[in-house]
């Protein structure tokens, strides 16, 4: 059974033969496992018995040892899977009718409108599972079909929902009403008795009284009310031997003919008079059978006269005789208490049935080797927790949707258990969701279910979301790796790389679950920065307010610059630059890594338009980098020397005399350090750009700075009037 | 059940441990042959490649532990060399551009694009570690270990993308740490024993100090006293004595808290770190020798156990010491598993402990109301305390099942089921009814299948061996 059964395991190959424990001990062995959060599985092994530090295992153990990955739940396939899924919408559905009814109280939640949609919804559920009844048993027949479950598995719970139905949403939602009718309908659908085979088998003889099956076959086929085929045989009697027989089968004819049937009648009043007249004339018939002469009571093959007796007797009311007869004809306590309002009381309310039902179970007790026998005897007598408990035994998907179509219909209290912290119909949803993960794959329904259980099931839920994979780059390697690799490039070209991502927000947004998509955006942004997608990256470090993973980010983007060089750095800069423009205008506690971002796009600016030959902009912008104190101390060194090619230039120059000053301070103040030891604080990025060996080496590269700024600041001085100012002035 | 899969000689030794990644598509297994392993699964065929593998120790390896993916592909392990290292994966290309690391990957398959370097080494263990684990991911990234010297260290990352750099954050001598709370404290400890009158005994910090810390002391000296005697499997001389083992609760609310095993006096400890002040024991699990209880009977334990807590609260300190020194005597055992269940919305934690008495036990920790502590009562109110503002708990199944130690329990990702191991060869699991009752739910073992026991036939058809 689906999660819910004691049952064990012995894994292949196995360690130690059967009863040979001690020796396998004596080797000093015993096992371990560790639990996958992927879903309800595990992994065993062999570990040490003792876990000392002298840990020496006997030599014997010293040889290779296998790990053991088993599941606990087998994940549902095939027609399961179609069962899970199909029947998630009709939940799905069923909580949004809850959800809106609820806060209008018990009345309107029972109100018949409400309780003829709970009764639609109850019916889809019971189509689907017709539906798995017929598609596993087709795969049965089919020698490649492996059905999940077996056909049977499915008509159990198919009987039993569509018994669940019946008892407790009740056509048009009127409750109040006889309901004989309504389960015979149900145990003629669901257990057909007796059989087409039998029938036929008897209409095509000539005298089929003769036969052993005909009084059983006329008898089951009248207390089952299918006077079709009671007629018929009872007019094949027009041909018995006994004239007796022949007029009293004439009269039954006539009186079941006119057996009055609820649906005849516009009232009930009308219905039950009809119904004790009728009786009436049955019991008339009566005298009329009792008049018939010893000797003419068995025709050789039967004692027809108690045959026509125990119909007779049923048709009279008598409760005693239908019990007796249906014992007799292998029906059980189902058979009396469905046939018990048509014949015995045409009145039976379903509030009465308890009554009636617990009368029969106490001479006819249910099978307890049956489960599904033992849960239509609970469902008759109201006893819900008993039934559920029973359901989640043959199935958790039938224990868990009927329990929440208990709720709203008033049939199961919603108090908290003081143990668990759970109402009973969140306990079997629980169980369900936690049989669902199973299948990873299913983590969506899981997490649909989980989340109508409160905020112990939200809770659960995000365990459940921040375990799905997010398919960026957490492939593991191998065939995988392989199979999808290949389609990162493209599919991060087509915005679908966070896919998972996405859908995992959407999902977190859904259920109020803030904290949890916070997370996953900041693992999918470390991932994606992993990956070199920086855009997104800096997208979800901002949808997750991750301001220390976004400097992470730019930290990384640094390094592109440092491994790479700018050409690099610039196309990366530009994928992030949109997001960073609208974290700019946005109002929150970034702080430090703002700047750092500023520092980032401004360094780029600067390289784009180097690159692109704009120098005057781009000399401007690399000295704003020092006149905003935009620039880190650890990249001073860098942007120093970024410098000096605008100051070699013979045709242009390109910096003020204050950018020249700037600089000559700026790099005073990096030789002082470096003087004073401190020289890594300003220069390792440098050192590792111009791949010197040392930050000594990296300062000495900066002395080429130091004479450009000399003859610069030199042969300004010489024009010093024409080149005051910001701007860059032609040499004439 | 059904096996998924068989992994072919995983270890040229036993495996001392293994775990999952946080998405549970890498498995990290590591042994007495003193490697790591790393197996991706293949998610279309359910197979396990080998991803990596290096010699990791000195000595055998005890635990293997993944932080949070907030903090990339991380591994530490802990070893009887003494060291608690820290493994990073690398991409394959980025390894070629000089990560840092000195990875020793040896045998990994053509189409491993992935490599494992070593970030750090952290000695300060003065014996065998025999547990790490990482801590919940808000409290960023650090991890605790446990040694057979009793101490309790946190490390703290100070670099995180190097990760080369860790702080030892705090060192708590597991024994010596009073369960007495500072006067400013606004949590109160508890001791809770499974003694029917005294299952939850509650003191506050202030007019019971001193038989805490009597009791507590007396504790130790037995346990020192008693060690030599031991003459268990595996219950070395002065091994037995040490750290066991570990666990985060995965709330954030309540801070850093962790669950400690030490020594044999079959105690389990709730130990909180705070920034502001000494580290505190808030409660200590002590289940009675003389408790034993058989799957069935513990059925009863766990409807009761809720009022049971109760009612021993309430009581307060008197006849304490009397009861619990009674207790003490039937007591030595290590418990060497502890697992703390993510709360997930319960109002109450669940831990469970694998203990070398045989027992797998599921307590029920409840924390004080989140208001007794926010509203921060003080020593003026202690004596005004009631029971449902201190932090207590009660055993709510024990079951003796595995008969012999128990050396691993874990609970799943909603705390829904708990697994536990021993030295049956088997691997149960546990789950609660409706009605609240911890009950079996199934196992396993690694035994060769009696041929005339139904079940079992089923579950080998299923088998898709590698």
């Amino acid at each position: 059974m689906p999660g819910n059964e004691a049952n064990s395991l012995n894994l292949l190959p196995p360690l130690f033969e059967a009863g040979n424990l001690e020796e396998f001990q004596q080797a000093g062995q015993s096992v371990s496992l560790t639990l996958s959060p992927r879903s309800n599985s595990f992994a065993t092994f062999a570990t040490p018995l003792k876990t000392d530090a002298n840990t020496r295992v006997a030599q014997d153990s010293a040889y290779d040892q296998d790990i053991y990955p088993a599941s606990w739940d087998k994940p549902p396939t095939g027609e399961r899977r179609t069962l899970i899924t199909d029947t998630s919408v009709i939940f799905a559905a069923c909580r949004s009718v809850f959800e809106r009814a609820k806060d209008e109280g018990p009345d309107v939640m029972r109100s018949s409108e409400n309780l003829a949609t709970f009764r639609k919804l109850a019916s889809d559920y019971v189509l689907h599972l017709q539906d798995s009844w017929v598609h596993a048993t087709q795969l049965m027949s089919n020698p490649d079909g492996n059905p999940h479950f077996d056909g049977e598995h499915y008509r159990s719970l198919y009987v039993s929902l569509s018994l669940f139905r019946t008892l407790y949403l009740p056509e048009d939602g009127v409750e109040d009403v006889p309901v004989g009718d309504e389960l015979l309908d149900w145990l003629n659908t669901h257990f057909i008795e007796p059989s087409t085979e039998d029938g036929d088998q008897l209409s095509s003889l000539e005298h089929p009284w003769e036969d052993e099956l005909f009084w059983p076959y006329l008898t089951r086929a009248t207390v089952r009310g299918l006077l079709k085929s009671s007629i018929f045989f009872l007019r094949s009697l027009s041909s018995h031997p006994s004239e007796n027989l022949q007029r009293i089968a004439d009269r039954l004819v006539g009186l079941l003919e006119k057996h009055p049937r609820q649906i005849q009648f516009s009232t009930e009043r009308e219905f039950f008079t009809a119904s004790r007249r009728w009786k009436d004339r049955a019991k008339a018939l009566r005298l009329e059978l009792d008049r018939v002469p010893e000797d003419d009571r068995n025709d050789g093959y039967e004692n027809w006269w108690e045959n026509v007796s125990d119909i007779l007797g049923i048709l009279e009311g008598r409760e005693e005789i239908l019990e007796r007869v249906c014992v007799a004809v292998g029906g059980g306590w189902k058979e009396i208490v469905c046939t018990y309002g048509v014949w015995i009381d045409v009145g039976l309310r379903r509030s009465e049935l308890p009554d009636v039902v617990g009368r029969t179970l106490s001479n006819v007790p249910p099978d307890p080797t049956d489960a599904e026998d033992s849960l239509h005897a609970e469902l008759m007598q109201g006893r819900t927790k008993h039934a559920l408990a029973i359901a989640a035994k043959i199935d958790n998907w039938l224990a868990a949707h009927v329990a929440d179509l208990m709720v709203p219909i008033g049939l199961l209290d919603t108090e908290i258990d003081d143990i668990t912290g759970l109402s009973i119909r969140d306990t079997y949803v629980l169980n369900y969701a936690d049989y669902l993960h199973s299948d990873p794959g299913l983590w969506r329904l899981t997490v649909d279910y989980l989340c109508t259980c409160g905020d112990i099931g939200k809770e659960m839920a995000d365990q459940i979301l921040l375990r799905v994979p997010l398919g960026l780059g957490d492939l593991p390697s191998g065939r995988n790796r392989q199979e999808h690799g290949e389609n990162l490039e493209s599919e991060a070209e087509d915005g679908d790389l966070s896919g998972t991502v996405k859908e995992l927000n959407a999902t977190c947004f859904d259920y109020g679950r803030e904290p949890t998509r916070r997370t996953i955006c900041r693992i999918a942004a470390r991932k994606l920065t992993k990956l070199k997608k920086y855009g997104l990256a800096v997208a979800y470090s901002r949808s997750a307010e991750d301001w220390l993973g976004l400097g992470h980010i730019i930290d990384s983007l640094m390094e592109e610059y440092i491994l790479h060089g700018p050409l690099r750095y610039v196309q990366l800069i530009a994928d992030v630059t949109p997001s960073l423009q609208e974290l700019r205008t946005e109002i929150g506690p970034r702080g430090v890594f703002m700047h750092r971002m500023m520092f980032a796009v401004r360094y780029a600016e600067f390289h784009q338009r180097n690159v692109q030959g704009d120098r005057e902009n781009a000399a401007l912008d690399l000295i704003s980098l020092f006149e905003e104190e935009l620039a880190p101390r650890s990249w001073w060194g860098v942007v120093l020397y970024d410098a000096i090619p605008f100051l070699q230039s013979e045709h242009h120059k390109y910096l003020s005399m204050d950018a020249v000053r700037l600089l000559l301070r700026r790099l005073e103040e990096v030789s002082l350090a470096a003087k004073q030891g401190c020289g890594e604080d300003y220069l390792t990025i440098l050192t590792q750009i111009l791949k010197v060996g040392s930050v000594k080496d990296a300062l000495s590269q900066l002395d080429t700075l130091r004479l450009a700024l000399a003859r610069y600041y030199a042969w300004s001085i010489l024009i010093t009037p024409r080149i005051s100012g910001r701007t860059s002035v032609k040499v004439i | 059940m059904i096996q998924t899969a068989l992994i072919r000689n995983a270890h040229q030794d036993l495996v001392a441990d293994a775990a999952y990644d946080m998405y549970g598509l890498y498995l990290a297994t590591c042994g007495l042959d003193q490697r790591i392993k790393v197996w991706s699964l293949e998610e279309s065929s359910g197979t396990w490649n080998l991803e990596d593998e290096w010699k990791a120790h000195d000595a055998a390896i005890s635990k293997i532990d993944w932080a949070h993916a907030e903090f990339g592909q991380i591994i530490a392990t802990s070893s009887f060399d003494r060291t608690v290292r820290i493994w990073e994966q690398v991409q394959f290309t980025q390894e070629a551009n000089g990560n840092g690391g000195a990875s020793s990957s040896t045998s990994s398959g053509p189409n491993a694009t992935c490599r494992w370097a070593e970030r750090a080494v952290l000695t300060e263990a003065k014996g065998s570690v025999r547990a790490v684990q990482f801590a919940p991911h808000h409290f960023g990234l650090k991890l605790a270990s446990i040694s057979t010297d009793n101490l309790l260290r946190i490390y703290e990352c100070l670099e995180q993308p190097s990760l080369t750099s860790w702080q030892l954050a705090d060192e708590v001598d597991v024994l010596a740490l009073p369960t007495s709370a500072p006067r400013t404290s606004s949590l109160s400890q508890s001791i809770a024993t499974t003694t029917p009158t005294q299952t939850s005994l509650t003191l506050d910090g202030t007019s019971t100090t001193s038989l805490t810390a009597s009791l507590l002391a007396a504790q130790q000296q037995q346990q020192q006293s008693q060690a030599p005697q031991q003459n268990r499997p595996g219950a070395g001389v002065r091994e037995a004595d040490g750290g066991w083992c570990i666990a985060w609760c995965k709330d954030r609310y309540w801070g850093e808290v962790i669950a400690v095993g030490s020594g044999t006096s079959g105690v389990i400890r709730i130990i909180q770190f705070s920034p502001h002040r000494r580290p505190q024991t808030l409660l200590a699990l002590e289940a009675t020798g003389s408790n034993s209880f058989s799957s069935g009977i513990s059925n009863s334990l766990g409807r009761s156990g809720g009022s049971r807590s109760g009612a021993a609260g309430l009581a307060g300190g008197s006849g304490f010491a009397s009861s619990k020194d009674d207790d003490e005597h039937n007591t030595a055992y290590s418990v060497t598993s502890v697992a703390w269940a993510p709360s997930c919305g319960r109002s109450f934690h669940l831990i469970a402990t694998g203990s070398r008495d045989g027992k797998v036990r599921i307590w029920k920790v409840k924390p004080p109301p989140p208001s007794a502590n926010s509203s921060g009562f003080d020593d003026q109110d202690a004596s005004m305390d009631t029971l449902e503002e201190r932090w207590n708990a009660s055993l709510v199944g024990e079951f003796d099942d595995h008969k012999t130690h128990v050396g691993r329990v874990e609970w799943n990702i909603t705390g829904t089921v708990l697994a536990s191991s021993g030295n049956d060869g088997r691997v149960r699991l546990w789950k609660q009814t409706v009605g609240g009752i911890w009950r079996s739910a199934g196992h396993v073992s690694v035994e060769q299948a009696d041929p005339s026991l139904p079940g079992d036939v089923d579950m080998a058809e299923n088998t898709g061996v590698e």
